[in-house]
């Protein structure tokens, strides 16, 4: 679904990425992990087309969407949950998910019954103002908003940083069940080592903007300077 | 002491505070769309002043300049929303993104006073006083300016609340002034809502301008004269709400012409050289008191 | 010979009027702005205030220590008086510079109380707010210049003493050069305060409100301080350019003059440096210089005035500078005192 190959991009004369390729098929969640800095979002970024590409391709689909503009590429079904400032404080949560489906053209609510169906809680409060929610709500709003465009493609960004662990838990087992129940493909940027582990199909780790590893979380489990020296977990 | 508001000070302030209005929504708009004060909203107005001047030397009534002024000032803040494009890409500060628009101003006053310069030569007229008062049309025994200005401003406000809340356009310009980059996420383009609020913004600004002659005698300086006091609308009102504009305009508009009346009767007509201070002492009072201006008051108390 | 020689001084003196003035108004911008970030697009308030209430208060002044009096009014007939007091002024070399030090002293006061003013009570705004109140709060000066006639007369203006007249032929000469010397101190001031710890906290703050103020910094206290120091610094230009003008009227102080320039100075110079102020002005003032002396040679080739041109031409260099070179020419280089660039050089070499 989404092939990113030889991936050289940054912010105007910031270089940030070397050579970066990725990979990741239909009903597959890949996590992209590594040190602060280290480019994840950059790489979110440069799927959207926010930031600036010098070299390398991005197909989605088959299809080439490199140099295109953040606006077509989500048109194009791919969905960018942003870690913060990611719903409409303003709006309600019903309000919230409805925009969303205006502007994604999709006149069916399927979706909308499929997202208050993962997330209870939002049925609970739809009228609620959306930013009266507590954090973990408000992430699980935000990937909300992103589903209920259908997407082919859902991008996280940290979606559990900063909440506690019972919404960590939470969300983690909720993206496992849109991977399951929809198909999706879904890359998950998170700096929650151990949970991005769990539910990855497959990982890379990216450090100083280049991929350091790429394989399945088993494997890496297995590769002791690479999880001591960057990802701080011990011996 | 009994004050007598008349029944002319009374259509005086209607007027003023609708040209106002016309000014100040557009202010409003472009700070919620593009996080900016317009310091060359004055150039825009101007080039309303001049797009009635321009069908007026063709030989037609200047109130045609209306259309046109809508036409050229909408086209004027395009091009300086094209300006602005690299800037705000780049994620320039607010100070950067303020003298651009300053820079835009003069520029601009220089091409607007190039124009002047080169009516008065082609045309022979008088373009440092351009004053269409005594051309009015007479409606019922009223100065059609009463009339037309508040059309104009109802009309505007009526077309843009259908425009936000009636079609998916503006659905889409909401969503754009209240989270552009989430707007983003949801497959809008940001930067083409962006050139509409500008156009928005500069036409609605050049209609205000193509009405001023009829109200008072206008020159190249006008727009600029009249900056701080549109400013002092908007802000009054409150940057945060569309609806802050109009508010703070008819409150200022208001404020305004009737002090000014009921004083000129006391100390002379001197005082027409305190104008500006009205509006600049109710602006500090205001944030003194309401450091984001009147409208969330209005708008919290309705839950929104 | 000597009539080439004549303009050629002409043109350079009011080069080096301009120059200072100038210098001292970005010098002021780019401590409220670059040092404090205070966004003072109202740059021409104090300035011009200072200047309008020096222009009231200098003849007076000159009566009192004179001992000079007259019948005549100092405000309306401000001509007639300044006849009578520039005579004595002129053989009195001790006396005038006296007055033209007092002068200053009190337009520095004047245009710092202006500046609280004008600043003071918007402090706690959000930025874009603070921009556009300073903006609206600019054009105050002149209205009320216009308006308050006992203020300056009116339309009319008045006169000011002529402070260097006992220099003879070299009145100007010994002006423009007092004026070049104030400037430079003025400018040597700002690039000191700078490096005081205190300068380094404003920018501290002006680069990170948030960090500052989490490390204990009054973020209104150094905005103020930043307020007065800057605000007083236009009290003297202000001061300075009455005396220049020999006179002070409604008007002469614009936006477009006074707040939009420095801003371009500033600009082109590289916000919050200096030195770049010092290109910056050169630049601009040589521009402005080359204008008003040659534009008549464009009459009659252009069916407008050429200082649209002018503006034109600004407005598209400041749009350039924006969108190709924001950080202007000499970008801002962090200040490290001497003992931390030390401490640094004996790590490296001690590691290596």
């Amino acid at each position: 679904m989404l092939r990113v190959e030889n991936l050289n991009s940054g912010y105007g004369k910031l270089h940030v990425l070397y050579d970066v390729s990725i990979d990741c098929g239909k009903k597959e969640i890949i996590s992209v992990i590594g040190p602060n800095g280290a480019g994840k979002t950059t790489l979110l970024n440069s799927i959207f087309g926010i930031a600036d590409i010098y070299s390398g391709s991005i197909k989605l689909d088959g299809e080439e969407i490199t140099k295109l503009p953040p606006h077509i590429i989500a048109r194009k079904g791919v969905a960018y949950v942003l870690q913060m400032i990611n719903i409409f404080s303003e709006l309600s949560v019903d309000e919230n998910l409805r925009i969303s489906m205006a502007l994604s053209g999709d006149k069916s609510s399927d979706m909308l019954d499929y997202v208050y169906e993962l997330f209870p809680i939002l049925k609970e409060r739809k009228k609620q103002r959306a930013g009266t929610l507590s954090g973990g709500e408000r992430q699980m709003l935000a990937m909300s908003i992103g589903l209920v465009r259908n997407p082919k493609l859902l991008l996280l960004d940290e979606p559990t940083a900063g909440l506690m662990p019972l919404y960590v838990n939470l969300i983690m087992k909720k993206i496992g069940e849109i991977r399951d129940q929809k198909g999706l493909s879904i890359v998950l940027v998170e700096q929650n080592v151990q949970k991005a582990l769990e539910v990855a199909d497959k990982v890379y780790v990216i450090v100083s903007g280049q991929v350091v590893f790429k394989g399945l979380p088993s494997e890496l489990m297995g590769e002791r300077e690479i999880m001591k020296l960057y990802l701080g977990m011990g011996d | 002491m009994q004050i007598a508001i008349s029944v002319g000070t009374f259509m005086q302030a209607l007027v003023w505070s609708s040209i106002l209005s016309l000014t100040a929504i557009g202010i409003t708009l472009l700070y919620r769309t593009t996080r900016v004060p317009n310091f060359a909203h004055a150039s825009f107005v101007t080039t309303g002043i001049y797009s009635s001047t321009i069908v007026w030397v063709f030989g037609f009534h200047p109130y045609w300049g209306i259309p046109l002024g809508f036409i050229l000032g909408g086209l004027v803040a395009v091009l300086l929303f094209y300006m602005l494009e690299p800037l705000r890409k780049r994620k320039a500060s607010i100070f950067l993104l303020m003298v651009a628009t300053l820079s835009f101003d003069i520029l601009m006053y220089g091409v607007l006073n190039i124009l002047a310069d080169t009516l008065q030569f082609e045309f022979k007229i008088l373009s440092r006083n351009i004053y269409f008062v005594p051309m009015d049309l007479d409606i019922a025994g009223i100065r059609g300016i009463v009339l037309i200005s508040l059309a104009a401003f109802l009309v505007t406000m009526i077309a843009l609340q259908l425009l936000l809340y009636r079609t998916n356009l503006g659905v889409a310009l909401r969503a754009c002034m209240e989270n552009p980059s989430l707007a983003q996420t949801l497959g809008i383009n940001v930067s083409r809502m962006l050139l509409i609020s500008w156009f928005i913004a500069g036409a609605t600004a050049g209609v205000a301008g193509a009405l001023l002659p009829f109200y008072q005698m206008c020159n190249t300086y006008t727009g600029t004269y009249y900056l701080a006091e549109m400013f002092c609308a908007s802000t009054v009102g409150g940057l945060d709400y569309l609806i802050g504009a109009p508010i703070g305009s008819f409150l200022l508009g208001f404020a305004k012409i009737l002090l000014l009346s009921s004083l000129a009767s006391v100390v002379g007509p001197d005082i027409i050289n305190y104008m500006m201070i009205i509006p600049l002492s109710i602006l500090v009072i205001t944030l003194a008191v309401l450091p984001t201006g009147i409208a969330p008051l209005i708008m919290k108390r309705r839950g929104v | 010979m000597e009539q080439i020689f004549e303009q050629i001084l002409l043109f350079v003196t009011s080069f080096i009027a301009v120059y200072s003035v100038y210098l001292i108004a970005s010098v002021s911008l780019n401590i409220q702005r670059g040092y404090a970030g205070i966004p003072q697009f109202g740059l021409v308030f104090p300035i011009a205030g200072a200047a309008y209430i020096m222009g009231n208060l200098s003849t007076r002044l000159a009566m009192w220590i004179l001992g000079i009096k007259t019948e005549l009014d100092p405000i309306y007939e401000s001509s007639g008086v300044i006849a009578l007091i520039n005579p004595i002024l002129s053989s009195n070399p001790l006396l005038s510079i006296a007055l033209f030090i007092l002068c200053l002293i009190i337009g520095a006061i004047v245009g710092a109380i202006l500046g609280l003013i004008q600043v003071g009570p918007a402090i706690r705004l959000r930025i874009d707010y603070l921009g556009l109140t300073l903006l609206a709060f600019g054009e105050i000066a002149n209205v009320i210049a216009r308006a308050y006639r006992p203020l300056i007369g009116g339309e009319y203006g008045v006169q000011v003493p002529s402070v260097f007249g006992w220099a003879g032929k070299n009145t100007i000469v010994a002006m423009t050069a007092a004026m070049l010397i104030i400037a430079l101190i003025i400018y040597a001031y700002a690039e000191y305060l700078g490096r005081t710890p205190m300068g380094r906290t404003m920018k501290a703050i002006r680069d990170n409100e948030v960090a500052a103020a989490a490390l204990g910094k009054s973020l209104v206290k150094y905005r103020a301080i930043a307020i007065v120091i800057g605000s007083a610094f236009c009290g003297i230009a202000g001061v300075l350019w009455a005396f220049f003008n020999g006179s002070v009227m409604p008007g002469q102080f614009v936006r477009f003059n006074w707040t939009f320039l420095p801003w371009l100075m500033i600009l082109l110079g590289g916000i919050g440096n200096n030195r770049g102020a010092l290109v910056g002005t050169t630049v601009f003032v040589a521009l402005d210089r080359f204008i008003t002396y040659y534009k008549h040679e464009f009459v009659g080739l252009l069916p407008f005035d050429v200082i649209w041109l002018y503006q034109i031409l600004l407005g598209a260099i400041t749009a350039f500078i924006l969108i190709y070179r924001p950080q202007g020419v000499l970008p801002e280089r962090p200040y490290i005192p001497k003992d931390v660039r030390e401490r640094v050089k004996n790590i490296i070499a001690s590691s290596s």
